[in-house]
Order: structure tokens, then sequence, then C-alpha cells
């Protein structure tokens, strides 16, 4: 629903709020500005309205109170003069709730439910789809030859709807609620395979107009053995017969023809003496905080977790250390000015930032390949890079190395150059070799200005899915137990939790993502308290 | 992640707004795919319709047709001519839309009423589908049925309903490549002496004696022939025909002599984890190997690189039958919450199961056509369709119950396992217990 919103942007390249010096009377407002404004307000409300409609067409009840709510906004905010801060701050704040704290909600309240493959419906859908599903073709039956029609004279739109039938003997007959009456043979019209294309007494609707009516699909002409002649797309129909019914008093499902009994439980239906399948369409419905006891309660799931944070934290700070540390040591060799032609290295090192990182991951993944990869055919090794746990770790690191150096390069080449050349000059002339010049004057300004960043390459790579994904997918799995990879990190275990594997489970994955956003803010805040010492010493 | 975006932002975005920051782009077309989808993902995707161009995101339903089809871009041309066809008869517009990733788009759009009214995909989602109430029954005519492959039929049953009209089916085969290996073996020791003597007699040229897909997490589709042939399998069948997900057989007598056989393979190197998805291709398209065992995907690729090649049925095992791949099926299922269920329940069961439809398709595909008379026209003009078709004739279809996704990921891992070194018995058993265990949890 969120995209319901956006469009309210438009809103943000509106005119600025007049500038108006307070207390020097008022100043006014070039007419072309006046114009301008009011009618991107209008504008604004127009839009609000067509959202409504959509948002009404599409079902959304309280869509239509978000909209309205920040239409007004809009109109409240930039029509009066007052509330100048806020003409300033709703576009942000609009964006805000819209892009980051509607998901949050909508993430927080599926952690409660057990939505997920075959629990995706409401349980009224669950139950008209199970009694829809169960519509079987009453054997020995013949199909019939069908037009649809209404009394001629009504609209086709409301008309009470008729099956003109043939059945395989060329007889022809008038099906309605009320059952099946032979059809009159004069004015009646055939095609070769027997519809029907024109009858006295009925207007034969064209495809779109049996489209339009929704209410085909409840009709049904009852016939002597309970079963009831159905149309099968334009042109046929058959003898069907429901064979499960609803109880609502008793809430439970009943196959008629096995008289079997099934009642609701842990949103499926299931058979009330235990004895058979249950049916397979299930429900969504709240779990309470099921999902977040299994995450801490389950053996596996526990267990894995944790060896899954451990090395999804190790993966973090070594990828943020060692890039850091190649991207620096590398910065610092082409800040010197002895080295010629340091624009042509500066930019043959910024090539891997360059090539799409799936390409990259790709490539690597091709290269670190037991039998045919480049690196064992070049190291003359024979490691399996992709199947043993530690080794697949390992080429995990690699690849990201590679693929992130540059980026540490890159900024640490920019702080570098913005470090003042006369603090390297007080440093030279108080005596200090190079390398006490370095730790002492150049690396503590380095880290106040490169710290953030690395604080943001650390949540980046804490959830770094792409490379997992790409390059081992989370595998290599130990021995029996597929549903936790030894390369996994968090989110790729979400992913799987959510999207693919066992049975897609979105209330879970919602558990683990909110485990993860803790953690990573947690961390992210320790961090930020840190570089702010920095700043504090410098 | 941005591929989805839409559905995403309304449907999932729960699970997925958190998981946006980290992923940048690279889970896209993943969905249940885990290993059903080996046929799906080897086809390329070159051609575009004219209907719509095709973008990474899953398409926005065309609100003005009277009836939306959603098809990958492999057949969308082919699709697209015939639904022109049939708009025209009935005085309705057709949209055919490319859908990169159509299993999980059309559940997504679904949830938000935003889905197609049609879908062409495999027959081994309809269980998922099923239990997700996307898509509604379809009624053919006892006369239509008899005219397609009673396997096809079969596959688009679930629970004894029907929910599709089959047009294609597939499975794998033994492709050879003519110039190394003029002959084809009948049985693994035959093919393993012969491949082994063209490898050492070619110089280090050829590096493989047989290409199969394994790779590090293992695929339970190229697997299960090697069950097959002893008896053993995934599911044992109930009365009515369905699979029946609470008698597992994958640590059955027969599925461990398949194990063991995977083991002696794997041993031997003939079956290497190294070989998987990413490479199995190129290495027979390269020249590299005289057997391959695909199929009917490859043969594009093949071509392309200038292979002369033959198929053949896939060999027996020392002490079991023939290998028995997995059918595959592919059909037209039509949504549940279709906008415009009549419109597309007559274009599924009068046009999909006419003759020049189902050539179309096999045209567009190279999949063999389910429908029996079109089958015969395209045996006559090509025979590697009839070679394709003839080493399926025994194969079971793939399982269509939601179960079988707590298959894919244990089974190929244990397979994968047991080719690098496991022992074949002790991995099988945890495998079960493991499938066993997922299943049981729902």
């Amino acid at each position: 629903m969120s995209t319901d919103l956006k469009p309210t942007t438009p809103v943000e390249q509106g005119p600025p709020p007049p500038a108006r010096p307070l207390g020097r009377g008022t100043v006014r407002a070039p007419l072309w500005a006046t114009v301008t404004k009011w009618v991107l307000i209008a504008l604004a409300v127009l839009l609000g309205a067509y959202l409504v409609q959509r948002v009404i067409s599409a079902g959304y009840g309280i869509g239509v109170v978000v909209v309205a709510v920040v239409v007004m906004a809009v109109v409240a905010v930039y029509s009066t003069r007052r509330a100048v801060p806020m003409k300033y701050l709703l576009p942000g704040l609009v964006l805000l709730l819209a892009l980051q704290v509607w998901p949050i909600v909508y993430t927080v309240a599926t952690a409660f439910t057990n939505y997920g493959d075959g629990h995706a419906v409401s349980k009224e859908e669950a139950t008209r789809s199970i009694i829809a599903n169960s519509v079987q073709e009453v054997p020995g039956t013949p199909r019939y030859r069908m037009s649809v029609a209404v009394p001629a004279g009504s609209s086709p739109d409301t008309g009470d709807l008729a099956l003109l039938l043939t059945d395989p003997q060329g007889k022809s007959y008038v099906g309605t609620s009320k059952g099946l009456k032979d059809l009159p043979s004069d004015g009646v019209s055939k095609t070769v395979t027997g519809k029907i294309t024109a009858a006295k007494g009925w207007t034969i609707l064209t495809a779109r107009q049996v489209n339009a009516r929704k209410d085909l699909a409840n009709l049904a002409v009852p016939t002597s053995d309970g079963g009831g002649i159905k149309p099968v797309g334009l042109s046929e129909a058959f003898v069907g017969k429901t064979t499960i019914v609803y109880d609502a008093a008793k809430d439970t499902l009943t196959n008629t023809t096995t008289g079997k009994v099934y009642v609701p439980r842990n949103a499926f239906w299931v058979p009330q003496d235990g004895q058979g399948d249950a049916f397979p369409t299930g429900w969504k419905e709240n779990v309470g905080l099921k999902n977040f006891s299994t995450l801490l309660t389950n053996e596996t799931i526990r267990a894995g977790f944790l060896s899954i944070f451990v090395w999804n934290v190790v993966f973090a700070v070594v990828s943020v250390g060692s890039t850091f540390l190649l991207g620096m040591l590398l910065a610092l060799l082409f800040d010197d000015n002895r080295i010629k032609g340091r624009k042509v290295y500066r930019s043959i090192l910024i090539l891997p930032y360059a090539i799409p990182g799936f390409v990259t991951a790709l490539l690597w993944r091709s290269m670190f390949n037991q039998d045919f990869g480049l690196i064992n055919n070049l190291t003359g090794l024979d490691v399996d890079w992709l199947g043993n746990p530690w080794a697949a770790k390992a080429a995990i690191l690699l690849t990201n190395l590679w693929l992130g150096f540059p980026y540490m390069f890159l900024v640490c080449t920019g702080a570098l150059q913005s470090i003042p050349g006369d603090v390297r000059e007080a440093a030279k002339i108080d005596g200090a070799s190079p390398f006490r010049t370095l730790r002492s004057i150049i690396m503590p300004l380095l880290l106040v200005a490169v710290g953030p960043l690395l604080i943001a390459s650390f949540a980046f790579n804490f959830n770094n899915f792409g490379l997992i994904y790409l390059l081992t997918k989370g595998g290599p799995y130990e021995s029996a137990d597929t549903s936790i990879g030894s390369s996994d990190l968090l989110i790729t275990y979400a992913f799987r939790l959510a999207f693919s594997g066992v049975t897609p489970n979105y209330g879970l994955a919602s558990t683990v993502s909110i485990f993860i956003f803790v953690i990573v803010a947690l961390m992210s805040y320790a961090g930020f308290r840190r570089t702010k010492n920095l700043e504090e010493v410098n | 992640m941005h591929k989805r975006a839409y559905a995403t932002v309304v449907a999932a975005s729960g699970a997925v707004a958190l998981l946006v920051s980290g992923c940048g782009g690279g889970g896209s077309s993943t969905g249940g795919s885990t290993g059903a989808a080996a046929p799906a993902t080897t086809s390329s995707t070159t051609t575009t319709a004219a209907a719509s161009p095709t973008t990474t995101g899953a398409p926005k339903r065309d609100a003005n047709a009277d009836l939306v089809i959603w098809t990958d871009a492999d057949r969308a041309q082919a699709v697209t001519k015939y639904a022109d066809a049939f708009g025209q008869e009935n005085g309705v517009t057709v949209a055919v839309q490319i859908s990169t990733d159509v299993r999980q788009q059309f559940k997504d759009a679904t949830k938000v009423g935003q889905g197609p009214d049609v879908i062409v995909g495999a027959h081994d989602w309809l269980g998922e589908l099923v239990q997700n109430a996307t898509v509604a029954p379809i009624n053919l005519s006892p006369d239509v049925t008899a005219k397609l492959a009673p396997n096809a039929v079969a596959a688009t049953k679930f629970n004894g309903q029907t929910y599709g009209v089959p047009y294609a089916v597939e499975n794998i085969a033994l492709m050879r490549n003519t110039a190394l290996a003029p002959d084809a073996p009948t049985t693994m020791d035959q093919l393993v002496a012969e491949g082994t003597k063209i490898k050492d007699a070619s110089g280090g040229k050829v590096t493989n004696v047989l290409i199969q897909q394994v790779g590090k997490t293992g695929n339970a589709y190229y697997s299960y022939p090697y069950l097959a042939a002893y008896g053993g399998g995934i599911f044992a069948t109930k009365a009515n025909g369905d699979y029946d997900s609470t008698k597992l057989l994958v640590d059955s007598a027969g599925s461990l002599k398949g194990a063991a056989e995977l083991a002696k393979l794997g041993k031997s190197k003939v079956l290497s984890t190294n070989v998987g998805d990413d490479n199995a291709e190129a290495l027979f398209d390269a020249g590299k190997a005289p057997f391959f065992i695909t199929g009917p995907w490859a043969q594009t690729n093949a071509k392309k690189a200038g292979i002369k090649y033959a198929v053949s049925n896939l060999p027996s095992l020392a002490g079991g039958g023939p290998m028995e791949p997995f059918l595959g099926v592919q059909m037209f299922y039509v949504s549940a919450k279709a906008k415009n269920p009549t419109i597309a329940q007559e274009f599924v069961t009068n046009y999909v199961t006419r003759e020049d439809v189902q050539m179309a398709l096999f045209e567009a595909t190279g999949r063999p056509p389910a429908l029996t008379t079109a089958y015969e026209k395209a045996a006559a003009e090509d025979p590697m369709v009839k070679a394709f078709y003839e080493a399926g004739k025994n194969g079971k279809p793939m399982p269509n119950i939601p179960a079988m996704n707590s298959v894919w990921g244990p089974l190929g891992q244990a397979a994968a396992d047991v080719i690098s070194g496991a022992d074949p018995t002790s991995r099988f058993t945890a495998a079960q217990k493991e499938i066993a265990a997922n299943i049981a949890k729902g």
C-alpha cells in the first residue's frame, strides 16, 4: 500500500514557502508563486481523489483513511502561512512512514502469524476453495454443447441467466436455476457441433457479456440425481456434483460421499476421527508468540541460529577489516607523489568495483570449481573450495575482499587527500619518522573520516545476501541437515525460510528478520558510539 | 529483490522489507526452484513476444484485456499467436504477458488480486498452488482427455481433481556426442567402459566420461532414476494413483541399491559434485565428454555449439532395471481468482487441446506435445522427439504434492554426499529421517 502514498511526492517540488521576516509586516508573494502553489495543492487533492478510487477498487478500506489523512495534511500545511517547519518536513515524513515505518510494522505484524505456503488465505476463502475443488463430474452423464442466454427483451447484464443446451443426440434444452426443460425447435439454429446460435424467445450473450456475468459461477441447473449442470467456458456444460458441504453451525466440513467429517485444527481442515489426510488448503491465522518461541526453543533452529550468527559476525568483521586494510594500504601507497601514472593505477584498482558484483561472484564461483576452476589449476592445489565448510568460508572472504577493497581504496584516497598538508609538515618539522606520522597523525584523522563508512560497510556485509547466494547458496550443508548451511548468513537463512526450501514460511522469516534488525541496530549503535569518542579525541 | 518489488510491497513486504537492504538485487527467480526447476532454469530466454516487452519485474496485469495469460519468454510468441486468434474468434481482447518467474510472481500477484487469468507452467507446482487456493479445477470432457497422453493427464490431477490442460511432456534421456561415441550403450557398465576408453584415448581433450548435474548441494531430479532402476523412489503411491506423503521410499532397499550405484560412480569419478548446473552444458558442448544425461532443453545449445548428437534411453544398472526418469508435464492453469474465468476456461479447454496449438508450442520449445496426434506429427518431423519420448515411456510423473518441497534439498544433498564418498546406507537413512521430519513439520 505504500505505493499509494508515493505520488504525494510532487509536493516536494512545490514552491518553497515564502521566506517571511517576522515582525516586519507582510511582504506580498508574487502572483505567479501564489497561483503555482494553489495549482500544486489542487493537483495533490486530485491525485488523492484518484488514489482513493484505486484503493477502494482494490478493496483496502484502511487505505482510504491513510490517503485522506495525507491529503488533509498537505492542504493544512501548505495552504496557510502557519507551520513553516512542517512545510519542509512533510514530504520527508510521508516518505519515512511509507517506506520505512510501514514495512517494519508489517514485518512485525507478520511475525505473529503463520503466514506462508498453505496458509496464504483467510479461512472463508480456504473453505470456499475446498468446496469448489470438490466438484466432480457425475459418471455416465452427457456433455452438453452450451450457449448462455437471457429471455428476449431483458438486459444482458441483469436478465435471468439460462443455459441453452444440446445433448450428444442433438436434442435441445433450456436450463435455468429451476431445472431442465425442452427447448421448442422452432427458430433454433445451431452450428455443426450443436452449439445453439439463435433461439426464439432468447437473447444469446456474446463472450464478453457472458464473462461479465459473475453470477454465472453460481448457476447450476439441478438434475434429478442431486447434481447440477454447470458451464465449462463458453460452449460446453457438464453434470457435476459438489462432494463437500460446510456446516456453519458446527463449523465442520462433511464429505457427502464418504460421510467423513472434518474439523478445523492448526489452521487446516483435518478429519475428525484422525484417519486420512487433511485438506491441503489451510488458512492464515494469528499464532501469538509461536514463531518467537520456535526460534528460541527448537533445538535445530537454535543451534543453527547460533552457529550462523557467529559466522555472520566473523564474516562481516573480517570482510570489513580485510577490505579496509588492503584498500588503505593501496591508498597510502598511491598517495605518494613520487609514483608516476598514479591516475592509471587508481583507475585500474577501481575496476573490480565497476564490474557488477553478480558477474564477479559468478565468475569467482567457476574459478573456485575443484576440477575445472582456474584457482586449483594455477596453484596445483586440489581444494574442494565450495564443498568443504572451511574452504567455502575462505572462498567467500577472498571473493568479498576482491569485491570490497576498491571501495575502501576510494574512500581512503579521498580522506587522505583531505588531510591538510600543514599537519604532515608540522610532524616532519617536529622530527617524527614517516611511520610515526602515519600512526599518530594520519591514521586518527583517516579513521574519523572513514569510521562511519566502516560501520555502514559492516551493516551492509552483515546482510550481504547477493554474494553468499551467488557463490555458495549458503552451502555446503553438513550431512542430514539441509536447513542450515555452513556459509549461511542470517539473511540467506531467513530468505530460505521465506521463499524456498521446505515450506515457505513468511511468519518465521519475519521473526528472523526482526532478530537481524535488532542485532544490526545494537551493533551499529555501539559502533557509532565509538566513532563519536574518536571525534572527541580529535 | 527489486525484481519483485511491486508484488513484494503489498504481499510479502513483511518478510522482505528487512531483507531488501541485504539483497540488492540478488534474490531473483528463486521461488521454489530448488531442484525441480532443473528443466526450467536451463532453457534460454531469447525470444521476445510482441505483446509486451520483457522487464525484470513481474508483469503488471493488463487491465483492459478480457483474458490475461502469463508465460515465460520462450513460449510467449506461440501462445500470443493463438491467443490472438482465439480473441478474434470470440470478440474479446487477449493479453499475453511475459513473466520472468511465473510460479512465484503468479502466487504473489494473485494474493493481491492482480494476477492473470491463465498461466503456463510445470505440473509439479500444482500441490503448492492448490494449497494456496490459487488455481481452479478444470473439467475436460472425457473425449478430449482420451486424446491426451495418459501420463500427462495423470500429472494434472491432485487429490482426485483435474487442474490443468497439458501441452507437453518432458524427461531426461542419454545424449551422446556421436563424434566421440557412435553407439548407444545400453547398460551403465558399458557406458563407463566405453567412456573411459574414449577419455583415455583422447589425450586430455575429453575430461569426463559422463556429464550429469550434481553440484555441491546435489540434484534430486537427476538422482531419482538411479533409485527407480532398483524399484526404489521417493513416495509410494496410494490406491488412486496419487503419491502418498506418509510412505517414503528414500531408505527402501531399492533406493539404497541406487545410492550404492551413485557411490560407485562417484568413486570412479564418473559423477562428480564439481559438475553442476553452472557448467554441465558447457562441458558437453565443448566436446569434453561423450555422454550427457539431460533433457530436450539442452538441444538448443548443443546445436549452437555444433555438436553432433543422438539421444537414447537411459542405461540400465547392473543388478537392476533400466533407469527411469521423472516426467515433467507442462500445462495451462486457470487462476482461482481469475477476473475472467469463463473466457479463461474456454481458452484452455477448447484451444490448448487443438493440434495446431500444440504443434506451435512444440516448435517454440522443442518439448514433445501431450496431444497424441500432435506428438505423432512432431515425432515424424524430428527423430529426437521420439527418442526423448521413448526414454520417458516408463517414467512416472514428478510428484506434484506439496510434500515434494521437503524432498529436493535433503535427497539432493544425500546424493551429492554419497557421490563425494559418504556411506550410501547411513546417508540415505539420515535423509529419509530429515525428509520425514520436514513433512511432519508441514
